[in-house]
């Protein structure tokens, strides 16, 4: 098992507290200069980051190196200096709020920064007591150890791991207030999943089949409402591709790095290519696109061909067809969207729109996305990329996702799209929240030093 | 009888016998031919087991072979909604790929064979939608056609904006914005229910001269449940009474998708729609006037000041009724909009009544 262990035994519980979604303006200080000038520092800065330059250029180097962790990212120095900067704004904040001797719109602005740093400086303490014990406690074993005080010995240990916990538990809890939230997260998504090429057999459509499934059940666990919006089997059976609309809380943030192609290593039961008893390995990609609001996308019906089965002549009475196949083209960009869903034309047009919108939505997010030139190992699967996320080995009953190098055993708990894929995401979201941070405490450190 | 004309009468004849003149010769027993005997088993690939897709496949190809237009989609259709589904699209893999029992597969057999003669797949459903609801079918009361549903939205629109005039003027503090909407020619009640369902505040009276529409419109209004906001009226608009129209006074709006086809196309009408179809609901005479007429006349008396006719027409008639209306000034309705269908063609109208 990976060394991420530690952070497993306790995602239940961080999944409970989640303080992700409360916070609209993060506390790390965009407006720390600002603050400054309000409370007459003009030359105040949150400096501590420009001491740890000698130590940040090999920060996001070690950091990316090692397995993320939590609790490592919070003992590194950068992090304790930056965190100490937090607390003494903090400080002076509230000290500034008592004094009283500030105008209105510098309290109102006082105030706010003081709700943001509020939990933070909480379990900042909270942490620093944590491991103080920790240490007490340490030093305590050593002493019964050396006198082989056994029975005791068990009980400090047990403790000193139950704390051990808290401090992840904590450490968690304060990146996720950290984390700058991103700006899709609570969106609901459009998923498509596309079965790969093959020189022969029905492995890639097979496995499509099963991958839309697993979504589908995923969304069903996640009590998220799952909408097929086409459905297209592959002729020598299997999915050769489908898309769904799947609406629900945050379900964006969830499936967001589900995202590009997958891979399965498989000896099939059935189907022409079982009787050789190979392994025979396959692919299938899956895109998931962030659906916008109703405002935000304003599309010119100018800027669409709609093309619909319609008789050539009068049309209306004179005609009875029951083709109500809608699709679309958007001329600017060239995009294409299909709908038969429905026995109604209007119905499957308002829904090729909304896709329609979706994927303009998507190219303008992978726009800023890509300007943001981001080195993350977890990119956002917005449309297929070439690099493959996770295998799936069914010969070894093995799923591997190959950004965070985690493997997960019990395929077939995987794919019936509950806990264990439940367990799997969230392994990625973390791996993502130290990541993000980690690059926004690099960014920090650039400006300042450019500065 | 009306339909003397020489290509009307052969399709004349063709409905009365019963018989599929059109291309193939086949019995009227309809006994499955070697042919199709054999297609039926080449696609029973395991034993005794046909699945879905493998039914559709079979009944397009005696569709193709029988002559039958959109031979694809009515079997979709026929298969999707056996298995109590709207489209194939909307069936996920497992049902798709499971085995049909057999009473499923006779049920198919059994609508298929309807759609062998030629019956519109909305009469063989027994059903079909029109915007979000699904409404009943039966023949011989029209089927709503899909330009339709873009007339109820253009109705929709005008009325929510009304309501909104209504809210912000302060000359009518008391009127709350319940518009009132007359349809002539329901059918199958399409246009009147789907306006009842996007207009929460709006009442309707749906008008139609054909017993069988009216019972139909009042089976989907109370499917719907919708039955306390409608009046549905045996009445032929063309007589000379017009009060019963008016159980709630004056009305916002009048809407109709009236008879329109020129007498002349009327022979080329395809047989699904020729053989089932009322084709009085089609008739708009010489110059596909003649209801759209009587529409208009009756117009005056039926709407507040300031109401609103929309009707669907022919593309050759958004001139013809802007000319009829100038040959009526007293009428005080003006043409103030045409309004094209989603090919592109002239198709819904909107007359407005002027104010005194």
């Amino acid at each position: 098992m990976k060394p991420l262990q530690s952070i497993w035994h306790f995602r239940s519980l961080l999944t409970k507290c989640c303080c992700h979604g409360q916070l609209h303006s993060c506390p790390l200080p965009s407006v720390a200069t600002k603050m400054g000038y309000v409370m007459g520092l003009h030359n105040w800065r949150p400096k501590s980051l420009l001491d740890t330059t000698r130590v940040s250029l090999t920060f996001s180097s070690q950091l990316r190196k090692k397995h993320q962790d939590s609790h490592a990212l919070w003992k590194h120095e950068a992090m304790q200096k930056y965190l100490e900067t937090l607390r003494k704004e903090y400080q002076q904040v509230s000290r500034l709020l008592n004094a009283g001797s500030i105008n209105d719109f510098e309290e109102r602005s006082l105030k706010r920064r003081h709700a943001d740093l509020s939990p933070v400086a909480a379990l900042f303490q909270e942490i620093k007591e944590a491991e103080r014990e920790v240490q007490e406690l340490e030093a305590m074993c050593k002493e019964l150890d050396s006198r082989d005080e056994k029975q005791l010995l068990e009980l400090a240990l047990e403790e000193k791991e139950t704390l051990d916990k808290k401090i992840n538990t904590l450490c968690r809890k304060l990146f996720q207030i950290l984390v700058p939230k991103e700006k899709y997260d609570g969106s609901h998504v459009i998923l498509e999943v596309t079965a790969g090429r093959t020189t022969g057999g029905d492995i890639c459509q097979q496995f499509t089949k099963e991958m839309f499934e697993m979504y589908q059940n995923y969304a069903d666990y996640k009590c998220w409402t799952f909408d097929i919006l086409n459905y297209t089997p592959a002729e020598i059976g299997g999915l050769h591709h489908a898309a769904a609309q799947i609406s629900g809380d945050d379900v964006y943030r969830h499936l967001k790095y589900e995202g590009g192609i997958h891979r399965v290593q498989r000896i099939p039961e059935t189907g022409l290519s079982s009787r050789m008893q190979r392994i025979h390995t396959g692919t299938m990609s899956v895109i998931v696109l962030p659906q916008p609001e109703e405002v935000n996308i304003k599309v010119d019906p100018k800027d669409l061909r709609i093309d619909t089965f319609r008789a050539k002549g009068a049309g209306g009475q004179h005609v009875n067809k029951t083709d109500s196949a809608v699709r679309i083209v958007h001329l600017p960009t060239g995009l294409t969207v299909e709908c038969q869903q429905e026995r109604s034309q209007q119905m499957n047009r308002e829904i090729a729109l909304r896709t329609l919108r979706a994927k303009l939505y998507q190219q303008i997010i992978e726009k800023q996305l890509s300007q943001e030139q981001s080195a993350r190992k977890l990119q956002l699967g917005t449309r297929a990329q070439s690099e493959r996320i996770r295998t799936y080995n069914f010969t070894q009953d093995r799923v591997t996702d190959h950004r965070i190098s985690y493997d997960a055993r019990n395929i077939k708990e995987i794919l019936s799209g509950k806990e264990a894929l439940d367990k799997l995401i969230n392994r990625l979201l973390e791996f993502a929240e130290v990541e993000a941070l980690t690059e926004y405490l690099e960014n920090l450190q650039s400006l300042e030093r450019g500065s | 009888m009306r339909y003397l004309t020489r290509p009307l009468l052969v399709r004349f004849l063709g409905l009365s016998s019963r018989c599929v003149s059109v291309g193939l010769s086949q019995t009227k027993t309809l006994m499955l031919s070697p042919k199709q005997l054999s297609l039926r088993q080449s696609f029973s690939t395991r034993a005794g087991l046909v699945t879905a897709v493998d039914v559709v496949k079979y009944w397009q190809k005696v569709f193709e072979t029988n002559g039958i237009p959109e031979a694809q989609e009515s079997s979709e259709y026929i298969v999707s909604f056996v298995l109590g589904a709207k489209t194939l699209q909307s069936l996920n893999s497992k049902i798709l790929c499971a085995p049909l029992t057999a009473v499923q597969q006779e049920r198919i057999r059994q609508l298929s064979t309807k759609r062998l003669q030629r019956m519109p797949v909305q009469y063989v459903l027994g059903e079909w939608d029109f915007q979000d609801l699904t409404l009943k079918m039966r023949p011989p009361v029209f089927i709503p056609r899909p330009e339709t549903e873009d007339l109820v939205s253009l109705v929709v629109e005008e009325g929510s904006q009304k309501c909104e005039e209504k809210n912000s003027g302060l000359l009518y503090p008391a009127a709350a914005p319940h518009p009132v909407i007359l349809e002539i020619g329901c059918g199958s009640g399409a246009i009147a229910l789907s306006l009842l369902c996007k207009l929460p505040q709006s009442r309707v009276i749906a008008v139609d001269k054909e017993k069988a529409a009216v019972d139909l419109t009042r089976e989907n209004a109370q499917r719907l449940q919708l039955q306390d906001r409608i009046h549905i009226l045996h009445h032929d608009v063309s007589s000379s009474s017009a009060k019963q129209l008016l159980p709630w006074g004056p009305v916002d709006f009048i809407v109709s998708n009236p008879p329109y086809v020129f007498y002349e196309d009327m022979a080329f009408l395809a047989p699904e729609i020729f053989r089932y179809e009322d084709l009085n609901a089609l008739d708009g005479g010489d110059d596909g006037m003649k209801v759209i007429r009587t529409i208009l006349a009756l117009a005056p008396s039926l709407l507040k000041d300031s109401g609103s006719v929309f009707l669907e027409v022919d593309p050759r008639h958004p001139e013809m009724v802007e000319n009829w209306l100038q040959t009526h000034p007293n009428w005080l309705l003006t043409l103030c909009a045409i309004h094209k269908d989603f090919c592109g063609k002239p198709r819904f109208l909107h007359i407005q009544k002027q104010s005194r």
